[in-house]
């Protein structure tokens, strides 16, 4: 069995439907496209049914949700972006869930981390750079953007210069963050798929060899999957977190 | 592997799309119920609180101004106190000097009247005296004395007894 193979199969996106391209670009459903969807669904469905539903379920799940929103709101949120954060609140929510939702739906059988692609956490590291130009120009409007993009108190001819490394910074800054959510998804993925295939490596050599590395294997994978809870949530908040910095200092600029 | 590092186009704007919809979905019918039942509860909590601070706001005044009233109330009655306890000196005050005045009245008019009586009586007794002295020169005079001798001596006599009752007061005619 080719490791290689296994990887791939496991981690890359698979195409299930059929194309349409546009443009040279192939827009197609996908095994990590449908589970974006079926998250997105899940979060939809499943925060309005506790937002709204009398019964005791949706009432312990909204106490639950409601603990992490507060924290949202009032350890992220609240403190790095002020009151002018109140309208970007949502934003933050729906990509801390979402986030979460993609990353734990790795550890679930026949799930598949759509947070390792680095297609999607390019695509919500966009989202991030987006939000920041934008609420910074709607915050201090397109000129006063521009100009706190360069952090002021500079002599005048190394303004140029600052521009251009600030202006990469943000984008060095989305960079960032798509390869680290990306990269903490996978790495996991990679170190589990690696332990379980020392049992077929071992096994190729002698069968008492593969029955024997089995059960040192498999604990080694639970003890990665435990990590990896850890790390779904750490990659969640640490994703919205920094995308609160970066979003509070185009809205704040001192 | 390079797969695994080269983003799919399609699915980045696929994602992109999904995202923001999501965004938006979940905004309309999720954190927006959510957010206002959490901010609701929030703004009863604060009214609660707010409430409680200033009925007891109200209550510590209340109280303060019963203490005040109370003080006001000590220094009234200490002031009532003190007004009747001058008020019952003026009197006795007065009282006694009525008293005293009236004693010194009616000792005046005792006085007077017994001056009066006085001078009654020594007009009567002398009434009297020269009644009985007439009588007892009478007897003693019937058996040998002519009327000339009677007459003058007395005439004498009652001289006699008109200077001394004036000079002298009641007891000189007794």
């Amino acid at each position: 069995m080719n490791f290689e193979e296994v990887v791939g199969h496991h981690l890359l996106d698979h195409a299930i439907g059929p194309f349409a391209a546009v443009g040279g670009i192939r827009f197609g459903l996908s095994k990590h496209l449908l589970m974006m969807w079926i998250n997105g669904s899940l979060l939809l469905v499943g925060i309005s049914w506790l937002s709204r539903g009398r019964s005791k379920a949706a009432q312990l799940a909204r106490m639950a949700v409601e603990m992490v929103v507060l924290f949202i709101r009032d350890d992220i949120v609240e403190p790095i972006l002020g009151h002018a954060g109140r309208p970007y609140l949502h934003y933050f929510l729906t990509l801390f869930f979402f986030i979460l939702l993609c990353n734990l739906a790795g550890l679930v059988p026949y799930g598949a981390t759509a947070t390792g692609n680095i297609a999607v956490t390019a695509a919500l590291a966009s989202c991030t750079f987006a939000l920041i130009v934008l609420g910074g120009i709607r915050e201090q409007g397109l000129s006063g953007f521009l100009k706190h993009i360069v952090p002021g108190g500079l002599p005048w001819w190394i303004l140029p210069i600052m521009f251009v490394v600030e202006i990469s910074g943000l984008f060095a800054k989305c960079f960032a963050l798509t390869i680290r959510l990306f990269a903490n998804m996978i790495a996991g993925h990679i170190v589990a798929l690696g332990f379980l295939s020392l049992i077929f490596t071992f096994g190729a050599a002698s069968r008492l060899a593969g029955l024997a590395a089995a059960p040192f294997s498999v604990a080694v994978v639970v003890f990665v999957n435990a990590l990896e809870v850890l790390v779904c949530l750490l990659q969640a908040y640490i994703f919205t977190m920094l995308t609160a910095v970066f979003v509070g200092g185009a809205l704040h600029p001192h | 592997m390079e797969t695994l590092l080269s983003p799919d186009p399609g699915l980045y704007i696929w994602t992109i799309v999904s995202f923001l919809v999501l965004v938006g979905l979940l905004k309309a019918f999720a954190w927006g119920p959510l957010l206002r039942a959490v901010e609701e509860r929030e703004s009863a909590m604060r009214s609660e609180r707010e409430k409680a601070e200033a009925a007891r706001r109200e209550a510590e005044g209340i109280q303060r101004s019963l203490a005040e009233q109370l003080k006001g109330v000590d220094a009234q009655a200490q002031e009532i106190l003190s007004k009747a306890a001058r008020e019952g000196e003026a009197l006795r005050e007065r009282l006694k000097k009525d008293a005293e005045e009236e004693s010194k009245r009616l000792l005046e008019r005792s006085r007077e009247q017994l001056v009066e009586e006085k001078a009654r009586l020594v007009v009567e007794l002398r009434g009297e005296v020269a009644a009985l002295s007439v009588q007892a020169a009478e007897r003693l005079l019937k058996k040998s004395l002519d009327p000339g001798v009677k007459k003058e001596a007395l005439s004498e006599f009652l001289g006699q007894l008109d200077a001394r009752g004036g000079g002298k007061g009641p007891g000189g005619g007794a």
